[in-house]
């Protein structure tokens, strides 16, 4: 019996140290951008990526000192919380809908959310860009706002279906023997049951804002561009500016890891998009 | 209008029918924004890059140099070198990077599907790179390339090796992107894997250890058949989401050298704001579309349901 746990002991001390050296690869490039933020340019040409003398918070002050940086920061929080309010609102009325009534056309407009969900952002950036420009959307937070509602509002219908469908029916009963509007029982009733989810589905919309490039890329020019924008003009230029890039990229990192951290439990629902069978 | 909690019998659906408008008032009041944001901004630009797809539709002119060409740049696409060879750059990443991420991910989800020390924030803290905003991604794999001090090439000359000058070099440049997409997302795939591994009963799997099978026959006859169905979800999602692939690689070579990372989303955004052919592109757009709502309605069909979601919630 000693043995036996002896050898289950060491059995457990060779996994943990396996995946101790997959965690050291998959961590190096998250580890390295965060270091260079703190090395000299001049460290960082030098070819000694482990070495770490002359450590400095010289690119934080220049990066907080960019304008086009900081603006882009502004506009991707500012986008961020616009787009996450509007596919919060928008999508938790039409989950409701899906989860609490039987309609004609219930199924197919809920899978149809869903396939929309999984379009690619190419597909569609042309004619936004065409339209956009045509009503004087382009370049503006309104425009961006809208865009990234185009992923974010069936994202969240099919995030909070779970929690939705998970609430007892019991407390609506009661209001609508009360007396309730379907709009009040949806607003007192319901929403604060499902807080949760809300919560849940609001950091995940915030998250798909913050990490977007594409549209950013292509709908802005000047005044709305965002952070991820800002960063891939310090790489492009003919400067090589690498300790001002991975500070501003660790910048925009500590929400991740945060998200990360605290969704933990949340994170296969949240990348498969519930409703999994199996 | 009238509210109703019942569940979704037969009986309820024909009765919604019979009582017709009046019934569908309130979920048509709830369902009225997300359908009108749909429309504006999914149905409406599909709609219209459909109908740009069959002009010549040059970016920066008037409406006067738009033309009437139906079915042209389609044709053109087909006999477009470019385009296949973007097609054929996107697939090959496609069948090289999902492969070895479903493999890394099944080994390390057989792996830490166990209780040691540091197990839960091993778990956790492998998912940071799926999370990892991709520009952010490509600008570190651009840096960890770069010739003379980028760590890969500062290691290789360290140990006496020459160095590549992996981002000017039109086949490493094109590994170099494969492989930074694994290193994002073989984690995915274990994440995904590791909780279809710990939904099987351990029963199952206790009974086959008193059978005194051993890890290749369970893995053949029990957990490989079990998990199927989640492998084949993880495949899917992986496919839908590699198809659209773009800041990554757009952050790490745009495209180069030359068009050898040209993936399908960077040639039509070459197409598009580049050459200025917006018609060509809206119809490479289409092209895409097609493909990826193909993969995510076999997705969906097979895969998910909204009756499990109920099912699972009245389990409750």
């Amino acid at each position: 019996m000693n043995r036996k746990q002896r050898k289950k002991t060491a059995i457990n001390l060779l996994i943990a140290l396996a995946a101790l050296a997959i965690l050291v690869v998959e961590l190096y490039p998250i580890g390295i951008t965060f270091i260079n933020g703190f090395r000299r340019d001049l460290v960082i040409l030098s070819g000694r990526p482990f070495a770490l003398s002359q450590l400095t918070l010289r690119s934080y002050e220049l990066i907080f000192k960019n304008p086009g940086f900081l603006l882009g920061l502004r506009n991707s929080i500012l986008v961020g919380l616009l787009a996450t309010a509007v596919s919060v609102v928008v999508g938790s009325m039409a989950s409701y809908a899906i989860s609490r009534y039987r309609f004609r056309g219930r199924n197919a407009l809920a899978y149809g959310f869903l396939v929309f969900r999984m379009l690619p952002q190419v597909s569609l950036v042309i004619a936004l860009y065409l339209m956009f420009k045509a009503v004087h959307l382009r370049d503006t937070i309104l425009g961006l706002t809208l865009s990234y509602a185009s992923f974010n509002v069936p994202y969240v219908i099919w995030m909070l279906l779970p929690f939705f469908t998970a609430i007892d029916r019991s407390y609506e009963e009661a209001a609508m023997v009360d007396g309730c509007t379907p709009l009040m029982i949806f607003r007192i009733v319901f929403l604060p049951l499902a807080a949760p989810g809300l919560v849940v589905s609001a950091v995940f919309a915030f998250i798909n804002s913050w990490n977007e490039f594409l549209y950013a890329l292509i709908l802005t020019g000047v005044n709305a561009k965002t952070a991820p924008i800002a960063i891939n003009g310090l790489i492009g230029g003919d400067t090589l500016t690498w300790g001002q890039a991975c500070a501003a990229g660790t910048i925009m990192l500590v929400p991740v890891f945060i998200f990360t951290v605290a969704m933990q439990r949340f994170l296969v629902r949240g990348i498969s998009a519930g409703g999994v069978k199996g | 209008m009238r509210y109703s909690p019942k569940p979704a019998t037969e009986g309820a659906r024909t009765a919604t029918r019979r009582r017709g408008a009046r019934r569908l008032a309130a979920p048509l009041f709830f369902l009225a924004p997300s359908l009108l944001v749909v429309f504006a901004v999914l149905v409406f630009p599909i709609l219209f890059s459909l109908f740009v797809s069959t002009f010549d539709w040059p970016l920066s002119a008037g409406g006067g140099d738009r033309r009437f060409i139906g079915m042209g740049n389609y044709v053109e696409l087909s006999v477009s070198p470019e385009f296949w060879n973007s097609l054929k750059l996107q697939l090959g990443f496609i069948f090289i990077a999902l492969p070895v991420e479903l493999l890394f991910g099944y080994v390390a989800a057989l792996l830490l599907n166990r209780e040691f020390f540091g197990a839960r924030v091993v778990r956790t803290l492998l998912l940071l790179p799926v999370f990892f905003l991709p520009i952010i991604s490509g600008m570190t794999w651009r840096f960890m390339l770069q010739p003379r001090y980028g760590p890969l090439n500062a290691l290789l000359l360290k140990l006496g090796a020459p160095e590549v000058t992996w981002l000017s070099d039109p086949t490493f440049a094109y590994l170099a992107v494969v492989a930074q997409d694994i290193w994002r997302m073989w984690p995915f795939m274990f994440m995904i894997l590791y909780a279809g591994l710990t939904n099987i009963p351990n029963e199952l799997l206790e009974a086959a250890q008193i059978d005194g099978a051993g890890f290749w026959r369970k893995q053949r006859s029990l957990i490989v058949p079990l998990m199927t169905p989640t492998i084949l979800t993880a495949l899917l999602l992986r496919i839908i989401d590699a198809l659209r692939i773009f800041s990554e690689v757009y952050v790490m070579t745009e495209g180069g050298p030359g068009d050898a990372t040209q993936l399908f989303s960077l040639f039509t955004n070459r197409v598009a704001f580049g050459y200025g052919k917006v018609g060509l592109a809206s119809a490479m757009a289409i092209f895409l579309l097609a493909l990826s709502i193909l993969f995510a309605t076999t997705l969906v069909r097979k895969n998910m349901s909204l009756d499990v979601l109920e099912e699972k919630a009245g389990g409750r």
